[in-house]
């Protein structure tokens, strides 16, 4: 039997998170991860963290997950075992393990589970066929082991999941047909879905997947649009040719192991289904067992860091009384309270209500400023007109243009303009607003946005020729003076362009930020450029 | 399909790994699972469904949804997605059921 203070299941943010708090507070953690490496979610996550600064964001899941290992590396009293399954947790407080084939016993003085999420499927015909595929699968495919499932794919759901994967398929060569979401409006952040509208996938609304078509593996799919009240539209069908179709429709809290242990589960759709019921410092029914992370509500990467490190403060409160540790635990709680306090954090708000009992909270005022974007994925004019600097500023200076429209927790920008002309946020789900005074469209923010949403123009000059500057996460890489096709927010083809800069350095970790010289009339429709391929 | 270039994430091409799949010889490469060698020799369908015979594959590639399950050095019902190949691995579609007295 193996005796400790604090078992720690999962080895995700979350895990990692409550592992560190506790070990910091001098307990003995053992930290159980069923894969070979720590890091969960976010071994796959490529792209740049959206969410808080202070929690990482900014940075890809891939390098967040580096530094983490890092800092739990160093704690000598927590103890990491990899490729380590937990499986059961009994009412005496013994729980087991499955680890190289053997069975292991553990007796802790405190549990934190925190096992993240499992994605939910979807009923249509055909569904069982070879070729349909979570949208995590996909991703362990193509970014842990670097093959590619498919060449054409059909994503199902418009959330970030759907959103980012699509992305990450184009990243790794193939190609998105299209992304469906039943619901009238796009589900994820908008600035993902602009990400991939200017890569030419088109987002279909109002639409869903009624059959896949294929006798051994997937070939086609058949889909149909929708009404306002979600019911089919007679005649609307039509198909696709795909040889994969990726399901991302949500994810369900990975509850099972606590089931077992006499927790108690209350059904909130908001939070992802059936979710353990716990007070504000994640402590459970069952005395000693906290949660953290995806499985105590579906969300990010924050807020499972900050999760974590609030159940692995309850825990050392709890073991090792006598700590001043309130002081960090009402900050945390604090952070997670600004986290949900913006418009995308209705649901959570809502959800976390049920499971307290207290009120509900007052909706955000609403606006319908963005509902065009909501649809499309595409900025309206007036959108862009109310990013834009007047016209004698643009002929001064180069200017930095935000395409953030959408109230996200999100803030690395603030903290990445060396001349503080983006104002610092009074919550983090502030829109970013530009002092045109401050900014010498130097584009030091454009790389750091992880909505790839920040260009830089100059149209400062005489004649016709002006510049944009954007990001560039593709390959070919462009080179100097190379003739590029110049892409709108839909990704058509309105002109070219000629390559004036390439950055490429480690400081800009892969994001290259590319400088063309295009006609002056474009710089407010371009917004991506695509590598002319030579035949 | 392997991803030969990626902008963010470089593949080392590990050493070779050879094993059979229905008794084919095929080859992975080291730090593969069982699926993700054969998706890149482009083999989707692992198995079949034990009743109607319907064709199985690979779906959320965690070890959560048994899917993709196979028979494994003769071993029945081995999750393929989670399980690293070997040298000298013998993996078969596992039709129609995989029992474990088939094993012993
Ligand atoms: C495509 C995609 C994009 C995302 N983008 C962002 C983003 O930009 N910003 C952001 O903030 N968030 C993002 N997220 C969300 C974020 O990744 C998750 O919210 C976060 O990883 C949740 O952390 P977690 O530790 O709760 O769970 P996970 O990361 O899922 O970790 C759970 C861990 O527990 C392990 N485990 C499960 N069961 C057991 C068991 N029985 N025994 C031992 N170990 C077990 C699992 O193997 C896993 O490693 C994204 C998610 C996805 C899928
Ligand atoms: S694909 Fe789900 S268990 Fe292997």
């Amino acid at each position: 039997m193996i005796t400790c203070d604090l078992l720690v299941i999962g080895g995700g943010p979350a895990g990692i998170s409550a592992a560190v708090a506790a070990g910091k507070a001098g307990l003995k953690v053992l930290l159980l991860e069923e894969r070979e490496r720590l890091g969960g979610q976010l071994t796959k996550q490529t792209h740049r963290f959206f969410g808080s600064v202070a929690e990482r964001a900014g940075t890809r899941g891939i390098a967040i997950i580096k530094d983490l290992e890092t800092v739990v590396a160093q704690l000598e009293n927590v103890e990491i075992s990899l490729s380590t399954t937990a499986l059961g947790i009994y009412e005496d407080g013994v729980s087991t393990a499955l680890k190289s084939g053997k069975m292991i016993k553990i007796k802790p003085k405190a549990i934190v589970v925190a096992t993240g999420a499992f994605e939910k499927f979807l009923p249509f015909e055909n569904n069982d066929l070879p070729g349909v595929y979570g949208a995590g699968a996909v991703q362990t495919l193509m970014n842990i082991y670097g093959v590619l499932p498919a060449r054409r794919i059909l994503m199902i759901g418009s959330g970030n999941i759907g959103l980012i994967v699509s992305y990450q398929l184009v990243q790794a060569g193939a190609e998105v047909v299209g992304v469906i979401e039943a619901s009238p409006k796009i589900g994820g952040y908008l600035v993902h879905a602009s990400k991939i509208r200017r890569l030419g996938i088109p987002i279909y609304p109002s639409c869903t997947i009624k059959k896949a078509f294929g006798q051994d593996r997937v070939v086609g799919a058949e889909l149909v649009r929708l009404d306002e009240k979600w019911k089919e539209i007679p005649g609307s069908q039509f198909t696709v040719d795909c040889d994969a179709i990726c399901l991302a429709v949500g994810l369900n809290p990975l509850i099972d192991l606590l089931g077992q242990s006499g927790c108690q589960f209350k059904y909130i759709p908001e939070l992802g289904g059936q979710v353990p019921i716990r007070d504000e410092s994640m402590r459970t029914n069952v005395p000693h067992l906290y949660i953290a992370g995806d499985l105590s509500s579906i969300e990010e990467a924050t807020a499972a860091l900050l999760e974590g490190e609030l159940a692995g403060l309850s825990a050392a409160k709890q073991i090792r009384p006598g700590q001043s540790l309130e002081a960090r635990m009402e900050e945390v709680k604090t952070h997670l309270r600004a986290l949900r306090s913006g418009p995308v954090g209705e649901k959570i708000r809502s959800g976390l209500s049920k499971l307290t009992g207290e009120a509900l909270p007052t909706p955000s005022p609403r606006t319908n400023a963005i509902d065009e974007l909501s649809r499309t994925g595409i900025a309206s004019p007036a959108n862009l007109a109310g990013v834009l600097p007047d016209e004698k500023r643009k002929k001064t200076r180069a200017y930095a243009v935000i395409e953030c429209y959408q109230q996200i927790p999100c803030d690395p920008c603030v903290h990445n303009c060396p001349f503080g002309a983006i104002k610092p946020f009074s919550d983090i789900n502030d829109l970013p607003i530009v002092d045109f005074d401050l900014c010498t469209g130097c584009g030091q923010c454009i790389g750091r946005c992880p909505g790839l949403a920040i260009f830089t123009v100059d149209e400062t000059r005489d004649g016709d020729r002006a510049k944009i500057t954007l990001p560039y996460e593709f390959l070919p890489k462009p080179v100097r003076e190379e003739t590029v096709d110049l892409l709108d927010r839909s990704g058509k083809c309105v002109g070219q362009g000629v390559v004036k800069s390439v950055l490429n350095t480690p400081k800009q970790d892969k994001t290259t930020i590319v400088t063309v010289e295009i006609h002056r009339n474009l710089v407010q429709d371009v917004r991506q450029i695509r590598v002319v391929q030579k035949s | 399909m392997r991803i030969s270039e990626h902008p963010i994430l470089s593949f080392r091409q590990n050493k070779e790994v050879h094993f059979t799949f229905d008794g084919k010889e095929v080859t992975g490469y080291e730090g593969d699972t069982i699926v993700s060698a054969l998706h890149a020799l482009g083999i989707w369908k692992l198995s079949e469904s034990p009743v109607h015979r319907r064709p199985r594959g690979l779906f959320c590639a965690i070890g959560h949804c048994s899917s993709c399950l196979m028979r494994v050095n003769g071993v029945p019902n081995v999750r393929s997605c989670v399980t690293p190949i070997e040298e000298g691995m013998v993996v078969e579609s596992q039709n129609p059921r995989g029992d474990l007295y088939d094993h012993v």
